[in-house]
């Protein structure tokens, strides 16, 4: 099993209507320093698609993505 | 703003004007109609809230820059030129008209604000304007298009996990499988949002009606069409018409999303497959008989709220009252003609622009408050993400007391045997 990365921010995204974990994650981001990370936690299936794409579109970086039933929690760095 | 900046906008604007365009910026009489057909006038009685004011903002520059009267005597002919501050007027305009069309049923000429408007958005999205979180989310949307590979395993695995759930609201056959993702040669393919809400309901239907249908890979709202950049919405609505093509399906069923629903309808062209609403499909097995429904797990008065984009935009208005009238023993109208019902006011990328605009969605959807509680009904159901989220913060903030739920869950949990 993969050790678990020390994050600096969590955010609780479960259950939030489209398109608000990647409203919310994007803003989130924000407020930890560049190089820092956040944990974000999701119930979306479509979260697996849209946090990757939404890293992608940002210049930001997943760091581990770990399934753990109908939750999906995203290690991301900021990175911009 | 530099010359070079306002040549590159005004050939923008020129792109939008179609005869039907140039139509509506020319025909206002300001007989004032409109006045009171805006939610956000009848709730918050401003005079830039009145849909023709929203309009003569786009109307103006349109006399300066391309009516010789506009050119040879600016002063006589009301006209304005594009600047900075126009561009504050045209954000404010544009981000305050949620493109409900309800003024346009009124208009006396059919003018159609919300088109007007989509000259102001595009002009914001020239001059790198607009709400940058639109553009972040419709480029994540086209993002996820071309890399496909990158999330495939894991969004099979997330979906999954969801069938048991499925399950729970419908049993599956032996053999069956419960979610069916990349199935060529399926007569329907689904197209959900990001939420497990949006796809567990909607697959219990679909096998209770014993539907061949398959998954799409990707969520259908369309934030290229909130933004107002053609380009992008197109990019977006190109991923789901590529996959309908690749698996070869009959029709492409849209999940309860407004706006998805009325850009694959009007804006993907034709093509070898037929586009419904998830509404439409439901009120068809119904009709068939390959679903029945129980009327008593729903005693409580219900009222339905037309999502716009469903309804007055694109017609679906007698398909949820079908359905309605097989579910719910007290079905409440919430207006005697439902093509003038008002707007929940989250429309037109307010409700994904989240907490920015929850204080103007609160005051500007007034009306909208009233008219449900005026009904009495304990629950309000509805076909639309966006319309469920407003409706949800307006129960909230008028303390309605109201429950608001999906048409599609109301209907998969009142399904028998």
């Amino acid at each position: 099993m993969a050790e678990e990365i020390k994050a600096d921010k969590s955010m609780d995204l479960k259950g939030l209507p489209c398109p608000m974990p990647v409203v919310k994650i994007s803003k989130g981001i924000k407020d930890v320093a560049v190089g820092e990370v956040v944990m974000c936690e999701t119930s979306d299936p479509g979260a697996l698609a849209d946090f990757p794409a939404w890293a992608k579109t940002s210049g930001n970086e997943i760091l581990q993505t770990v399934q753990e039933g109908n939750t999906v929690k995203f290690y991301i760095k900021r990175k911009v | 703003m530099d010359e070079q900046t306002r040549q590159d906008l005004l050939k923008l604007f020129e792109s939008k004007l179609n005869q039907a365009m140039r139509l509506y910026l020319e025909t206002c009489s300001r007989c004032g109609v409109c006045t009171q057909a805006c939610h956000v006038y009848a709730s918050m009685p401003q005079a830039k809230y009145i849909a023709a004011y929203r309009a003569e903002i786009v109307r103006r520059i349109y006399k300066k820059y391309f009516k010789k009267q506009g050119e040879l005597m600016p002063s006589l002919g009301e006209s304005k030129s594009l600047t900075d501050m126009a561009l504050t007027e045209l954000y404010e305009a544009a981000y305050s008209c949620t493109g409900c069309r309800r003024c346009m049923v009124y208009c006396p000429f059919g003018i159609d604000t919300q088109m007007i408007m989509s000259i102001a958005k595009l002009l914001l999205v020239g001059a790198h304007a607009e709400p940058e979180i639109l553009t972040m989310l419709a480029d994540t949307s086209i993002a996820k298009g071309e890399s496909l590979d990158i999330f495939r395993e894991g969004f099979l695995a997330s979906v999954k996990n969801l069938e048991a759930q499925v399950v729970e609201k419908w049993k599956a056959e032996a053999g069956e499988t419960v979610i069916p993702v990349d199935k060529e040669g399926a007569d329907l393919l689904y197209v959900a949002l990001a939420g497990a809400h949006s796809i567990i309901p909607a697959a219990a239907v679909f096998n209770a009606a014993k539907e061949n249908w398959t998954l799409s890979f990707f969520e259908a709202v369309n934030f290229g069409a909130f933004v107002g950049d053609p380009s992008r919405t197109k990019l977006i609505l190109n991923r789901i018409v590529g996959e309908a093509l690749r698996l070869k399906v009959k029709e492409v069923c849209i999940c309860e999303c407004g706006t998805a629903f009325r850009v694959m309808k009007q804006l993907s062209g034709k093509q070898p497959f037929k586009v419904s609403s998830v509404t439409e499909v439901h009120a068809r097995y119904l009709r068939e008989g390959r679903i029945k429904l129980d009327k008593s797990r729903n005693p409580e008065p219900v009222t339905y709220h037309d999502p716009c984009q469903i309804a007055r935009n694109a017609g679906i208005i007698d398909e949820p009252r079908y359905i309605l009238k097989h579910l719910v023993q007290d079905y409440r109208e919430l207006a005697p003609e439902p093509i003038y019902n008002w707007c929940c006011g989250g429309g037109g990328g307010l409700v994904a622009l989240g907490e920015d605009t929850l204080d103007f969605r609160m005051k500007s959807a007034k009306v909208k408050a009233e008219q449900i509680k005026k009904t009495g009904a304990k629950t309000v159901c509805t076909a639309c993400e966006n319309c469920h989220t407003q409706l949800s913060d307006l129960s909230a903030h008028y303390q309605l007391g109201t429950e608001v739920k999906f048409l599609t869950s109301m209907v998969a949990d009142s399904l028998v045997k």
